[in-house]
């Protein structure tokens, strides 16, 4: 069924002769499965913020000396960081599939003289990207290059 | 006939007159198994409750103006078919409008929406008829057309969750059929729409939910105009500092 919505939505700037009722939408709008998807989406901001703080955390710790930072490393392997971090993973994940799902579609036709490539090539060039970057990543933070 | 079968439909009533807020009113109605919604509407008009009051004109998806929530969906109603649906069917205005009676909304405030983006061709030089038409090829036609089949059905003002929390929201088809003039190569407004979208309440309140692409049904993707949108708004304000523009 239906719930009172915003009274303002689409109200015209001079009322109308006649009285009207105000807007509704169904009861469970927040809760249908696009919606929550989008939520969730909207969600993972809170985990981004966290991870923000514990790079705050690393930098101080790298600022505080040897002692610091091994007491730092050693934080990391217990079981609530390790499943924060999963959980920062899955965030990132989600965004980024959701991302390079919509992201196609936003660029315009044309940009001046030059013209996007068509939209499939377009999300396979951003997944390529990505997992390049992640590799090279992997490559230096773990300590395969430079050796 | 023993193919008809019987559905309930739930539909919202709401009389200026009589009522201080919508309410719901059932109807047992005999379906046949190739009905749309809105046939189910039209009987319950014509054969039960002569007071219901319900938009509706073309029966092809053309006209938008059968635009209602089928279970809590925005939908055309001539192109929802029954089969679809369960024996229980809730019908109800448009999410996000003014109620003026039954399933009609109020769409004064979605006209004005439409005016702030100046939808016409805007010429700095109105050409003369001895010079002959404006002409296109395919590829500029191509750049505008998807964004040019709105048939202002405002499924997906119901369906955006930025509309229903900021009023002052342009929204979906608005934003779209203004980014449709800016893409077309006859018009010269661009600077003019570009200005009004990197206003309050515009392309950069859209959160990307992507609803309004998800409910439009003719597949104009507003999404993609509104993010297109802001895209060249930006381009447009950066340019103003190196290209002189008159005024």
């Amino acid at each position: 069924m239906a719930r009172p919505a915003n009274p303002h939505a689409m109200a015209p700037s001079r009322p109308g002769p006649t009285r009207t009722a105000p807007p509704q939408v169904p009861d469970d709008f927040w809760t249908r499965p696009r919606m929550r998807t989008y939520l969730l989406f909207d969600a993972t901001g809170v985990v981004y913020l966290c991870v923000g703080l514990v790079a705050l955390r690393v930098a101080w710790a790298l600022a505080a000396g040897p002692d610091a930072w091994q007491a730092l490393m050693t934080s990391f392997s217990h079981p609530l960081y390790v499943a924060f971090h999963a959980l920062a993973l899955a965030a990132a994940l989600f965004v980024g599939v959701r991302f390079f799902r919509l992201f196609p579609k936003a660029q315009p036709a044309r940009i001046g003289p030059a013209k996007p490539p068509p939209r499939p090539v377009l999300q396979a060039m951003l997944y390529a990207a990505w997992g390049a970057i992640t590799l090279g990543l992997l490559v230096v933070l773990g300590g395969i290059w430079p050796s | 006939m023993s193919d008809v079968k019987k559905r309930t439909f739930v539909v919202t009533r709401f009389d200026p007159d009589r009522d201080q807020v919508p309410k719901t009113q059932s109807y047992e109605v005999p379906c046949r198994p190739d009905w749309k919604v809105l046939d189910a509407l039209n009987f319950i008009k014509d054969e039960i409750d002569a007071t219901l009051s319900h938009r509706w004109s073309c029966r092809m998806a053309v006209c938008g103006s059968c635009g209602m929530n089928v279970n809590g969906e925005p939908k055309l109603t001539c192109k929802t078919s029954l089969e679809d649906y369960g024996d229980t069917v809730e019908v109800a205005p448009l999410s996000n409008f003014p109620i003026i009676r039954d399933l009609v909304i109020d769409m004064d405030g979605f006209m004005e929406k439409f005016r702030a983006v100046k939808p016409w061709i805007i010429a700095a030089k109105q050409r003369a008829v001895e010079e002959g038409t404006y002409r296109q090829s395919p590829e500029q036609l191509a750049a505008f057309k998807q964004f040019s089949m709105c048939i202002n059905c405002m499924l997906c003002y119901a369906a955006c969750p930025v509309v229903s929390q900021e009023p002052e929201f342009l929204g979906p088809a608005a934003i779209a059929l203004g980014h449709r003039y800016n893409m077309d190569s006859r018009d010269e407004g661009q600077p003019e729409r570009n200005a009004v979208f990197r206003g309050e309440g515009t392309v950069f309140n859209c959160s990307y939910a992507n609803e309004c692409s998800e409910v439009c049904p003719k597949n104009v993707d507003p999404a993609a105009a509104i993010n297109q949108a802001k895209l060249n708004a930006v381009i447009d304000w950066a340019t103003s500092f190196v290209v002189r523009r008159e005024k």
